[in-house]
């Protein structure tokens, strides 16, 4: 039953014009940059089609985490269709020590490790507003 | 109390919470190794099994986040809560609508009271019983295990059969014992755990190995009470909830083949070379 790990793809590089969902995904990331400094986040995973993004602070935990995500993500929807809830909003993973919230916005996967203490909902909001 | 009713009792419990808390959808629970201990009526197996498979992706990560201490999904028509507890996974699902205070609430003080209040139960009659095996002997020899027990055989006469490990003599002198059938692996370790190893109690081993003088048992015979037999490798049980419950835990595999499944009752003798 283990999931096939999902290959982490680099950065692709912006070199084209910029588009409206370009500046979406520009809008995206600045809004993680920001949500980075938020007090307990430790980092986040932002994945689409094309590209991904991962910017943790123990980088030694990227494959674990990575795979996590998408776990997370992939059960997210598993669950919602198994008990017909529509379209998922969220997934939030806690564990013994970090938390985190995963959630689609506009084609783009993206999780968020944090403390388990730290304030999902600012996350949660200031993602949504993306 | 075996497992069906500790089972039978949180079904119960199950759909007493969702009487009392009608946005609750759906619940059950189940182990880490994927075994459903309970289910509310509502919830297809099916369903339940559909959505271990897919908890499973993220347990099987979760050590990189310390272990998982619950997971909330919220979807536009309602939400999907899992909480750890004592190590079981209970799984709820709500409607948009409900008061996830009053949920939790509920589900957070009522399950563990119940799994407490069970374990309980559970262990007390069995901690009286361990120690008083009932033996039924002709030689000299197993004298000396009455001698052992801590309480009058006579009081256990009047407990149910089905919960008394019972001991017989064989002209090989060697102890019977009828336990009940346990499921061995999970829905997950299924496919990892030896199919030809039964596990039992340690105290039994230890019991065998000084009745028989042997220092190491490492095979018993399984008979079940349609004569079928089975020689089989033995380990001790390693989980402590079946510890002292007169259970053989058997892979389905070995249960296949003496044609018998969980519940039923086997004889078990332990092979000395």
């Amino acid at each position: 039953m283990a999931r096939k790990k999902e290959p982490i793809q680099e950065i692709a590089a912006m070199t084209e014009p910029l588009t409206i969902e370009e500046s979406h995904i520009n809008n995206l990331r600045a809004n993680l940059e920001e949500i980075k400094t938020y007090d307990g986040v430790i980092g986040y995973i932002v994945r689409n089609s094309t590209s991904a993004a991962i910017d943790l602070k123990d980088p030694t935990k990227l494959i674990d985490y990575a795979v996590l995500s998408s776990s997370a993500l992939d059960a997210s929807e598993a669950l919602s269709e198994d008990f017909n809830l529509g379209d998922v909003k969220s997934i939030i993973v806690t564990g013994k020590n970090v938390k985190v919230l995963s959630l689609t916005v506009s084609d783009n996967r993206i999780s968020v490790f944090m403390d388990k203490e730290a304030n999902y909902e600012k996350v949660l909001r200031k993602l949504h507003g993306a | 109390m075996d497992n069906e009713v500790y089972s039978f009792a949180l079904k119960n419990t199950l759909n007493e919470i969702q009487n009392i808390c009608p946005d609750i959808k759906n619940s059950f629970m189940f182990k880490e190794d994927g075994e459903i201990i309970a289910q509310d009526e509502n919830t297809p197996e099916k369903v339940v099994v559909h959505v271990i498979d897919s908890f499973d992706g993220i347990l099987e990560k979760a050590d990189a986040i310390g272990g998982i201490e619950g997971v909330t999904l919220d979807s536009s028509k309602g939400r999907v809560t899992i909480s750890c507890m004592n190590d079981i996974y209970l799984v709820t699902v709500t409607s948009k609508k409900a008061d996830m205070n009053y949920v939790n609430t509920v589900t957070h003080v009522l399950i563990p009271t119940i799994l407490r209040l069970l374990d309980k139960i559970n262990s007390t009659p069995l901690k009286n019983k361990t120690p008083s095996l009932k033996i039924e002997t002709e030689t000299p020899v197993t004298e000396e295990l009455e001698e052992q027990t801590e309480t009058p055989v006579e009081k256990d006469s009047t407990e149910e059969p089905e919960e008394t490990l019972e001991t017989e003599t064989l002209p090989s002198e060697l102890p019977v014992n009828q336990l009940i059938i346990e499921n061995l692996g999970g829905l997950l370790t299924r496919a990892r755990a030896p199919s030809d190893t039964v596990r039992i109690d340690s105290e039994m081993l230890s019991q065998w190995k000084e009745f028989s003088g042997s220092t190491r048992i490492d095979q018993v015979e399984v008979e079940t009470f349609n004569g079928k037999t089975t020689r089989c490798k033995v380990k001790p049980i390693k989980d402590s909830k079946y510890e002292g419950k007169g259970i053989i835990r058997m892979p389905e595999k070995i249960q296949l083949n003496l044609e018998v499944r969980k519940g039923e009752l086997v004889r078990v003798k332990p092979l000395v070379y």
